[in-house]
């Protein structure tokens, strides 16, 4: 079984850089998403995210998250259409004459426009953030945070979440294969789906409780709120970190400036 | 190094104090057993010494615990105390945080800063110790349960603590494991004079370096013993039979065999389970290799091997949870390639080692009706108590049932299986983690399920139970089956010193 948001153990120019500057650029990233309004600019975003991924031959992964992302999309666009009605008309959903002559639920430009914006902002924020959590080990990472200060509750709680993920994957098929040796058999489609939640669910949740006790206490127990690392290693920067921030960069700045225009 | 005095402690919600009156000096270079039953405190304890239930977390103290001649809680947290106490917990899976075996290892070294040269030196020697090597790239939450709790072991000992407390810490190793962990423990003790504390509800395999036991009964120190006067390693004690025998109802064979037939094997009849070249792998992990076996009716046999030699692999075919990558096995004239799940499971049992991984109801009963339903015996409520009865938790019907104790729940996920009325009962590693008498009980129980014609396969690695109780030893190497003794022969090969009476096929 594949696990998701795991560290991939390969050398990609993206392994090769700086936790620091990719920290920065996913920052970046996130941040324009959230402030641009634009969808040109995030489909150029989305579109450089997937660029580099591909370089790195990585694009399998966050394809792998295409599923779901546009699941969401559509259902983000077609809530748009249905709350909000501003600019030009385009056409209707219920096309003029099946129900009522001037035709039901108008879609309406603004509304498009703000549904794609809302779902490229999941794209861009989903892939960049997924590009930093596989490309780096989650030991980098913690130092990483720990040098720019992040209070090391919060970064032990972050690598404390990323590290369950692939924990509650095991798991879940563990507890699957239980429930499937006693013959249990969910069916398939919607129904199945949401009759499988409570056999799965429930031992998978009390399982998980029960252990971020220990999970915490080791992490404790291995010194990291007392760090006195000596860094002989520290974290290199290289032209790719520069690159990688100077363009989110510039795009920040960019967008700054048609704003204030 | 570490003083315990009249020492007491009860949980934040407890009613009843779990430690009472503790009075204990472990001495620095003193290499202590700590043992009892399940809830004896044993665990508690671990946490006190470690001075984890003071700085974590909390509950009423009275008495003191002064390690290196200052009060536990006056210690500036976990952080100051984790440069005198390394820990091992029970759960390894727990215990491993990053993605590879050796960047789990790494992780503490690098907080304690170690220069770049030594941490090397200290990470290759730390895994060239534990024998984990070659899984330095692999990552932890893949590997099986004995190998986690090696590498568990590893990234503790690689911190280089003067105090050292492993809590059930190799329950799940193999023999050979636990001997490794055997000598690297008595290099510790003897010339690095380590203080090491080792509680396990059996520390017969670590009597030989201990300098005391300490036998905790419920919550107190019932004795300190010298391990000269324990039984030593190798003599097992005798299986409780006839309090066990008591505890469990008794039916007679007769009764419960109406559906499934008689006991005892002939060499003629047909196999349960046929395997013919059975082939699998994980990706490019080879997991099993060309594997043949056939298991006839009435059977008890054990599979044997090391931590990830296939063993609950090759169990999980059994009932179609894994359709071969190549070959095939059939269940009862069934090619599990094709025959749906939920008709294998009507023939063949499979109980997982971690019951917590399947009860999800909110009473006994209801979990053990849940598998009825799926195969259509909903109505059937003599099922149930009787299911409940053989397991010895006739009373416990209407208890919700995480509230039951560790080996309550492992014989609960057994009824929940042999209510359905499997012919083939297949458990993996039953008796990981219970105590002795817990362990005997649930052999007890297997031995009567063989009585009424049962089938039973046990992956295990207590090779004591197996030499008590199976008739028949698979012996699994590297996804091959490299030995397959039954009865007579297994005289032979099974350690010579134990009596002969008492090997293979107790339950005859």
């Amino acid at each position: 079984m594949k696990e998701i948001m795991q560290y991939i153990n390969k050398d990609s120019f993206l392994h090769r850089m700086n936790p620091l500057s990719k920290i920065a650029a996913v920052t970046g990233i996130i941040a324009l998403s959230v402030l641009s309004t634009d969808p040109a600019l995030m489909a150029i975003m989305v579109l450089g995210i997937f660029l580099a991924s591909l370089k790195a031959g990585l694009q399998q992964e966050l394809l792998r998250q295409l599923k779901l992302l546009v699941f969401l999309s559509v259902t983000l666009i077609l809530l748009t259409v249905f709350t909000l009605k501003s600019g030009p008309t385009i056409g209707y959903l219920i096309p003029p004459g099946s129900f009522a002559a001037a035709g039901m639920v108008p879609v309406t430009k603004g509304a498009l426009d703000f549904g794609m914006v809302l779902s490229l902002r999941f794209f861009a924020m989903l892939f960049a953030f997924q590009l930093l959590v596989i490309t780096t080990k989650p030991s980098d990472l913690m130092k990483a945070l720990l040098t720019i200060h992040v209070p090391v509750d919060y970064v032990l709680m972050f690598v404390i979440a990323l590290r369950f993920i692939p924990s509650l994957q095991v798991e879940g098929q563990k507890i699957h294969e239980a429930q499937l040796a006693r013959g249990y058999n969910p069916g398939t489609g919607l129904r199945g789906k949401i009759l499988s939640v409570k056999p799965i669910l429930i031992p998978l949740v009390a399982n998980s409780l029960g252990r971020t006790q220990v999970l915490g206490l080791t992490m404790d127990m291995r010194g990291y709120r007392n760090r006195q690392s000596v860094e002989k290693h520290r974290l290199e920067w290289n032209k790719m970190d520069i690159a990688a921030v100077g363009c989110v960069a510039l795009m920040g700045v960019g967008v700054v400036l048609t704003g204030l225009m | 190094m570490i003083k315990v005095r009249d020492f007491s402690y009860t949980y934040g919600t407890a009613e009843k104090p779990t430690l009472e009156n503790i009075n204990l000096e472990v001495p620095a270079g003193e290499l202590l057993l700590v043992t009892g039953h399940s809830a004896a405190g044993k665990t508690t304890l671990a946490l006190a010494l470690a001075g984890i239930l003071h700085q974590e977390i909390g509950g009423s103290f009275e008495g003191s615990i002064i390690f290196k001649g200052k009060a536990i809680g006056e210690f500036d947290g976990m952080k100051e105390l984790s440069r005198h106490v390394g820990m091992v917990f029970d759960d390894a899976e727990s215990q491993l945080i990053f993605t590879s075996v050796e960047e789990e290892i790494l992780s503490g070294l690098e907080n304690r800063g170690f220069s770049e040269t030594e941490i090397k030196r200290r990470l290759e020697e730390v895994m060239r110790l534990c024998e984990i090597s070659h899984l330095k790239q692999r990552a932890p939450h893949a590997l099986s349960g004995g190998q986690k709790q090696k590498v568990a072991l590893a990234a503790t000992l690689a911190l280089d603590t003067e105090v050292l407390i492993l809590d059930e810490a190799t329950s799940e190793m193999d023999t050979n494991a636990v001997k490794r962990v055997f000598s690297i423990l008595k290099r510790l003790k003897e010339e690095e004079g380590k203080t090491i504390i080792i509680v396990d509800h059996n520390v017969e395999a670590f009597l030989e370096i201990g300098d005391r036991v300490v036998l905790l009964e419920k919550g107190r120190i019932k004795e300190v013993k010298s391990p000269k006067d324990l039984p030593a390693a190798g003599h097992p004690e005798e299986p409780v039979m006839s309090e066990t025998h008591d505890k469990i109802p008794h039916h007679s064979p007769e009764e419960g065999t109406a559906d499934l037939p008689p006991s005892g094997t002939k060499p003629n009849n047909i196999p349960i389970i046929s395997v013919k070249q059975l082939s699998q792998r994980y990706d490019e992990v080879r997991a099993l290799e060309a594997v043949d076996l056939e298991i006839y009716p009435g059977e008890f046999i054990a599979i044997l091997g090391e931590n990830g030699s296939g063993k609950t692999t090759l169990v999980k075919h059994f009932n179609g949870l894994l359709k071969p990558h190549s070959g095939s096995v059939s269940v009862k004239g069934l090619d599990t390639g094709q025959a749906p799940i939920n008709e294998l499971v009507r023939h063949t049992g499979l109980v997982f080692q971690n019951p917590d991984n399947m009860l999800f109801e909110d009473t006994v009963e209801a979990e053990i009706a849940f598998g009825l339903n799926n195969i259509g015996a909903g109505g059937d409520r003599g099922a149930i108590t009787r299911a409940l009865e053989l397991v010895g938790l006739g009373d416990k019907e209407k208890v919700f049932p995480r509230q039951l104790s560790r080996g309550e729940r492992q014989r609960l996920a057994v009824a929940c299986v042999i209510a359905m009325r499997p012919e083939l009962i297949v458990l993996d590693e039953p008796t990981t983690g219970l105590d002795a008498e817990e362990s005997d009980r649930m052999m007890q129980l297997m031995c009567r399920l063989q009585q009424e014609g049962h089938t039973i396969v046990m992956v295990t690695h207590n090779m004591q139970i197996v030499e008590n109780y199976a008739e028949r030893v698979i012996r699994m190497e590297s996804g091959k089956i490299i030995e397959d003794t039954k009865g007579a022969a297994l005289t032979e090969t099974a350690a010579a010193d134990i009596a002969e009476g008492t090997r293979g096929g107790m339950c005859a």
